[in-house]
């Protein structure tokens, strides 16, 4: 995937704005929604949005101290390396919602949570709309960032931001649904995929 | 594709199911089994190797950070004459023969990505036939040197010797240049 920096930049921090204003409907529900569990197995409310701040407690720190540490100059152009690529679409829900595993220390299931909870997520939100800032500043190809599955390898920068807001996309989802969004209000507020007008093609190389 | 790209892949879609320990000159694999499975190396060292005669004949090693797999018996389900032996003691990752195909069939992705990766098998297989096809020692130490340079910080000598098909006394004289 080759996509123009400022494009990129541009989708990821319109998408984090939306995770923004869905995390303050979510505020607004009553605990019993957000404490509520469909199934024995799955997650609450609550419980997504605790795996989203574990996930922003490695990534955030990581990916500033990768910004802070560059002396690279912006690119015109991102592209996507191939397993960067593969990972973040790996995180973008499918219209079928599929199924991943999680790591044992990412799964916050039947932990004592409350609205706490989103109160620290909306701080990591802001967090990350500080980031894309100064992301815009360096070089997304060639900063490269850990990832929290394996020590194995490094992503591209554009690639590791891709993963974790569009990871952020697919818990919230899950979140909105767990908490029984009886109204729908809150389903409308999610994207599209792919994307709307979007004519990228999604391909894994 | 490189390997670290291929175990974080399996790692992220959960294919590593369960890991073990071999101790030193343990065996993961006798000759005459059945063995499917795919293995990554955590830590530590192994070889795998065939009899010939009286002589073991090594066929490659793996090492921290490498996958290694009794390729035959994986392919076919069927017996291979292989033997996997530990250098040292040697934590395994395992994934499944059956994990991985499922994995394989889930999307056309997964597919042109097996397919890839047979690709980068087939080349390693060529590389490994002109090692053994090309008559001068010097040559062959050369290629494997600049081919796989962590070999010679993980394995002992007289095991890469044997690789190269060459006696120890060659190897170390020809490290010595």
């Amino acid at each position: 995937m080759t996509i123009p920096t400022i494009q990129l930049l541009d989708e990821l921090k319109a998408m984090t704005q939306k995770h923004l204003e869905i995390v303050t409907e979510l505020q607004s529900l009553p605990d019993t929604d957000l404490q509520h569990r469909p199934h024995a197995q799955s997650w609450s409310a609550l419980e997504c949005i605790e795996h989203l701040n574990r996930y922003a407690a490695f990534y955030h720190p990581e990916i500033e101290k990768r910004i802070n540490r560059s002396v690279t100059k912006p690119a015109t152009t991102f592209k996507s390396g191939w397993i960067g690529n593969y990972f973040a679409e790996m995180m973008l829900p499918k219209e079928k919602l599929n199924k991943m595993k999680t790591f044992k220390s990412m799964n916050p299931v039947h932990e004592h949570l409350n609205v706490q909870t989103l109160t620290a997520f909306e701080n990591h939100l802001q967090q990350l709309l500080q980031l894309l800032d100064k992301a815009a500043t360096i070089n997304l190809n060639k900063v490269k960032t850990s990832i929290s599955i394996t020590p194995l390898i490094k992503l591209k920068l554009g690639d590791t931001l891709r993963v974790v807001i569009y990871h952020n996309e697919r818990h919230l989802q899950q979140a909105v649904k767990a908490a029984g969004d009886i109204s729908g209000r809150l389903k409308q507020m999610f994207f599209q995929y792919p994307l709307q007008n979007d004519k990228r093609q999604y391909s894994h190389y | 594709m490189n390997t670290s790209e291929i175990v974080a892949l399996l790692e992220a879609n959960g294919l590593f199911e369960r890991s073990i320990t071999v101790e030193r000159s343990d065996f993961l694999k006798k000759g005459g089994s059945v063995d499917t499975n795919i293995y990554f190396v955590e830590e530590g060292s192994l070889y795998v190797f065939m009899i010939d005669g009286e002589e073991e004949r090594i066929i490659r090693f793996g090492y921290k950070g490498s996958i290694i797999v009794s390729l035959d018996s994986f392919l076919t389900g069927k017996p291979s004459g292989f033997y996997i032996q530990a250098i040292k003691k040697t934590k395994l990752r395992i994934a499944t023969k059956k994990s991985f195909q499922q994995f394989i069939r889930q999307s056309a992705a997964h597919q042109e990505l097996w397919v890839s990766m047979l690709e980068g098998l087939v080349l390693q297989q060529i590389e490994r036939e002109k090692d053994l096809l090309i008559q001068s020692p010097v040559e062959r130490y050369k290629r494997v040197l600049k081919r796989s340079p962590q070999l010679f910080q993980q394995i002992p000598n007289k095991y890469i010797a044997s690789y190269l098909r060459m006696s120890a006394e060659t190897l170390s004289r020809l490290k010595k240049r």
